[in-house]
C-alpha cells in the first residue's frame, strides 16, 4: 500500500509545509541556542538535515504499515520500532554528516560544531520518529474507521434491501389477485370448488406467512405447500398445467430451508403455463444421496417467446438463501436447453441439523 | 335496439365464466366468441368485427397490448381491459380504453364499465373522454418493448428485440432487420425510438435505427457523413449527431 502521504496531493503539500516549518524552527534553535554563528552555514545545515528526514520519514510509513498495532504483540511492536528507529536515524546521521562535511571541509569550526551536536541531533531524530509512526498510525485508524462506517452502512441497505425482497418474494400480489378472481368466478360456477379453492389457498397464504426463512422443515411439509399451489394454479389454468412428480420414498423426513421451493416452482409455473398455449409439464423430483437430499424442477418453455423482466430474480435469491445457509455455493445446478429447463437443488443433511 | 357484438380475450377459463356470468343479465350486449389468447382475438377481432372486446393483458405467448399492435386503427374495437396487474393502466387509457377492472371486480363495476361502452358506441358519449385521464397523468411508459409484433397477410410473426439487428424507415412503414429475415410493420422510427431500450438501440440516422452491439466498425463516408459496418457486413449510414452519440456509446 502505498504512502497515505503521497497519494493525496493535499497531504504531500502539508508534509513539505511542515518540514519547511522545522528547519526553519531548527535554524533559529542553531543560532539562538547552539551559538551558531553564521546564517548561511546554519540555514544550509538545516535545510540538508531536514530535507534528509523528510525523504526517510516517507519510508518510515513501511514499518508502520507492515506493523500493526493490532495485530503484533507490544514487545513484537517495540522491538520492530526499535530496529526500525535505529536505522532511520543513523542513515539520516551518516548520509547528512557525509554531506556537510564535504560540503564545509574548510570550515574547521563548523566541524567541531556539528560534531558537538551529534548527540542533540540524534535526540531530535529519534523524536521526529516518533512523532511521524503516530500521525502514521492516526491515520490509519482514521482510514480504518471511515472504511468500517462505509461498510456497516453497506451492510445495512443490504439487509434492507434482503428482507424486503423477502417480503415481496413471500407471496406474488398477481397470483394472489389472479386467484381471486378465479374464486370469485367459481362461487357463481360452483360453490363446493371456489370453498375448496379458498381454503386451500388459506393454508398456502398460512404457511408461507407463520415460516420464517432461516427455519429448516421437512422436505414433505415443503411437498404439501407446492401441492396447495400447484392444486390452485390448476384450477386457474385446467389442463394447460400439467405435473408430474417422481418422490423419492426416503426423502420426506429430510430437511430444507421452509419455503425455499416455492419460487423455484413458480418460476416453473412462470416460464412453463404463463407463456404456453398449450400444455406444459413440470416434473418435480426428488433423491436421496448419502447426506444428500436432491430436488429437481424442470419445465418447458418457448425460447421465442421468453419475457427478459425480472428474469431469475427468484432463482438467484434462492441461491444467495442456500449459500448463506449451507456456506457453500454448489448447491444449485441449472440445465438448460432450447426449450426445456432444469434446476436441482441440493440441501446438505448433516450440516442443516447444525446451522 | 340490437344488441352490442362482444369479444373475450382471456387466457383463463374461470375468468371467461365470470364475464359471461356477469352479462347474462345484462341486455345491451351479447358475447359472439370467447378467445384463449392473443393469437386467436386478433384473428376473431378481424372476422366477426365487434364493437366491444373484454382484454386480458397478462396472456401467453402474445399480450393484450400486443394483440392491439395487429388490429388496424380503423377496425380497433372499444377496448374493456380486465387484469391483476394494475402497472398498466396509464398505457391503458392511452390506447383510449373505456375501462380498467382490476381482478377480482365486482358485478357493479363491471356493469358500470359496460354502460360507459354502450353509450360510447351508439355515440352519446364523446370518445374522448377517458383520454384526459392519461393526460392527468404524466408519468411516461417506462417499460420498453421486449418483443415486435408483426402482421404480414397471412400470418403473425413475433421478434424478441434481442434478435432485431436495426430497423429502417420506409415511407409509413418500418423494415425489422433480425436474425431470422425482415419483417415490414406500420409504425413509425420515434415509437421505436421512444420504446426501445436506448441502451440497446440508438437512432444513427433519420432512417435508421441500429442495435448498438451490432457494430462492428465505424469508417467515414463522404465529407460529412460515416457508416457503421454491422457484423453481418451490412453498412448503414449515419448522420453527424448519430455519429457523436454512438461513438460516446461505444466509448471510443
Amino acid at each position: 500500500m502505498l504512502n497515505p502521504i503521497l497519494k493525496t496531493r493535499s497531504f504531500t503539500i502539508t508534509y513539505a509545509l511542515s518540514w519547511l516549518v522545522i528547519a526553519l524552527l531548527s535554524t533559529v534553535l542553531s543560532i539562538f541556542v547552539y551559538h551558531q554563528k553564521s546564517l548561511l552555514v546554519s540555514v544550509t545545515d538545516s535545510l540538508i538535515f531536514n530535507a534528509l528526514y523528510a525523504t526517510i520519514g516517507i519510508g518510515i510509513w513501511y514499518p508502520v504499515y507492515y506493523t500493526d498495532l493490532e495485530k503484533n504483540k507490544i514487545t513484537n511492536f517495540i522491538t520492530n520500532h526499535l530496529a526500525s528507529s535505529s536505522l532511520a536515524v543513523g542513515l539520516w546521521m551518516w548520509l547528512g554528516y557525509l554531506v556537510l562535511s564535504v560540503l564545509f571541509k574548510e570550515n574547521v569550526e563548523y566541524l567541531r560544531w556539528l560534531h558537538k551536536t551529534i548527540p542533540w541531533r540524534v535526540g531530535i531524530g529519534f523524536m521526529f520518529y516518533v512523532l511521524l509512526i503516530s500521525n502514521y498510525y492516526l491515520m490509519i485508524y482514521y482510514q480504518n474507521f471511515k472504511d468500517k462506517v462505509l461498510r456497516e452502512s453497506e451492510l445495512k441497505a443490504l439487509v434492507k434491501e434482503s428482507e424486503l425482497s423477502s417480503l415481496k418474494s413471500q407471496i406474488n400480489p398477481h397470483f394472489l389477485f389472479n386467484s381471486l378472481n378465479s374464486i370469485s368466478s367459481l362461487t357463481l360456477i360452483s360453490p363446493e370448488r371456489a370453498q375448496e379453492m379458498v381454503i386451500n389457498l388459506s393454508d398456502f397464504l398460512r404457511y408461507s406467512l407463520s415460516n420464517k426463512k432461516e427455519t429448516l422443515t421437512s422436505f414433505e411439509n415443503e411437498l404439501k405447500n407446492i401441492d396447495r399451489y400447484l392444486k390452485i394454479e390448476k384450477i386457474r389454468f385446467g389442463k394447460r398445467l400439467n405435473v408430474e412428480q417422481k418422490i423419492d420414498p426416503g426423502s420426506g423426513k429430510l430437511s430444507l430451508p421452509a419455503l425455499i421451493l416455492q419460487p423455484v416452482i413458480e418460476n416453473a409455473v412462470k416460464y412453463g403455463v404463463y407463456e404456453s398455449t398449450g400444455q406444459s409439464n413440470i416434473l418435480i423430483e426428488s433423491n436421496v444421496y448419502e447426506n444428500l437430499l436432491e430436488v429437481k424442477v424442470g419445465n418447458e418453455y418457448d425460447r421465442d417467446f421468453l419475457v427478459k423482466k425480472g428474469a431469475g430474480i427468484g432463482l438467484k435469491n434462492v441461491m444467495s438463501r442456500l449459500r448463506i445457509q449451507y456456506n457453500r455455493d454448489d448447491l444449485v445446478k441449472i440445465f438448460k436447453t432450447d426449450n426445456t429447463f432444469e434446476i436441482s437443488l441440493r440441501f446438505p443433511q448433516e450440516l442443516a441439523t447444525n446451522p | 335496439m340490437e344488441k352490442i357484438k362482444a369479444v373475450i380475450i382471456e387466457d383463463e377459463e374461470l375468468g371467461r365464466e365470470l364475464i359471461k356470468n356477469y352479462i347474462k343479465t345484462l341486455d345491451t350486449i351479447e358475447i359472439v366468441k370467447e378467445c384463449e389468447n392473443g393469437f386467436e382475438g386478433a384473428k376473431a377481432i378481424n372476422e366477426l368485427k365487434p364493437s366491444l372486446i373484454f382484454l386480458d393483458i397478462q396472456m401467453p405467448k402474445l399480450n393484450g397490448f400486443e394483440m392491439l399492435e395487429l388490429i388496424d386503427d380503423s377496425e380497433k374495437p372499444e377496448i374493456i381491459f380486465t387484469t391483476a396487474y394494475n402497472q398498466f393502466a396509464i398505457q391503458a387509457f392511452e390506447l383510449n380504453a373505456i375501462d380498467y377492472l382490476l381482478k377480482p371486480f365486482s358485478k357493479e363495476r363491471f356493469t358500470d364499465a359496460v354502460n360507459k361502452a354502450v353509450q360510447r358506441i351508439n355515440g352519446s358519449a364523446p370518445k374522448i373522454a377517458t383520454q384526459s385521464v392519461s393526460k392527468l397523468i404524466s408519468q411516461p411508459i417506462t417499460d420498453k418493448l421486449e418483443r415486435v409484433v408483426v402482421k404480414s397477410t397471412n400470418k403473425i410473426a413475433v421478434i424478441p428485440v434481442d434478435k432485431i439487428r436495426y430497423l429502417e424507415a420506409q415511407d409509413d412503414y418500418v423494415m425489422i432487420y433480425s436474425s431470422e429475415g425482415k419483417h415490414l410493420k406500420q409504425a413509425t422510427m420515434k415509437y421505436f425510438e421512444e420504446n426501445l431500450d436506448e441502451n440497446d438501440f440508438l437512432r444513427v440516422h433519420r432512417s435508421y435505427i441500429i442495435r448498438i452491439d451490432q457494430v462492428n466498425q465505424l469508417e467515414p463516408y463522404g465529407k460529412d457523413s460515416y457508416v457503421a459496418k454491422l457484423k453481418d457486413g451490412t453498412a448503414i449510414k449515419i448522420s453527424k449527431s448519430g455519429f457523436k452519440t454512438l461513438k460516446e456509446k461505444l466509448n471510443f
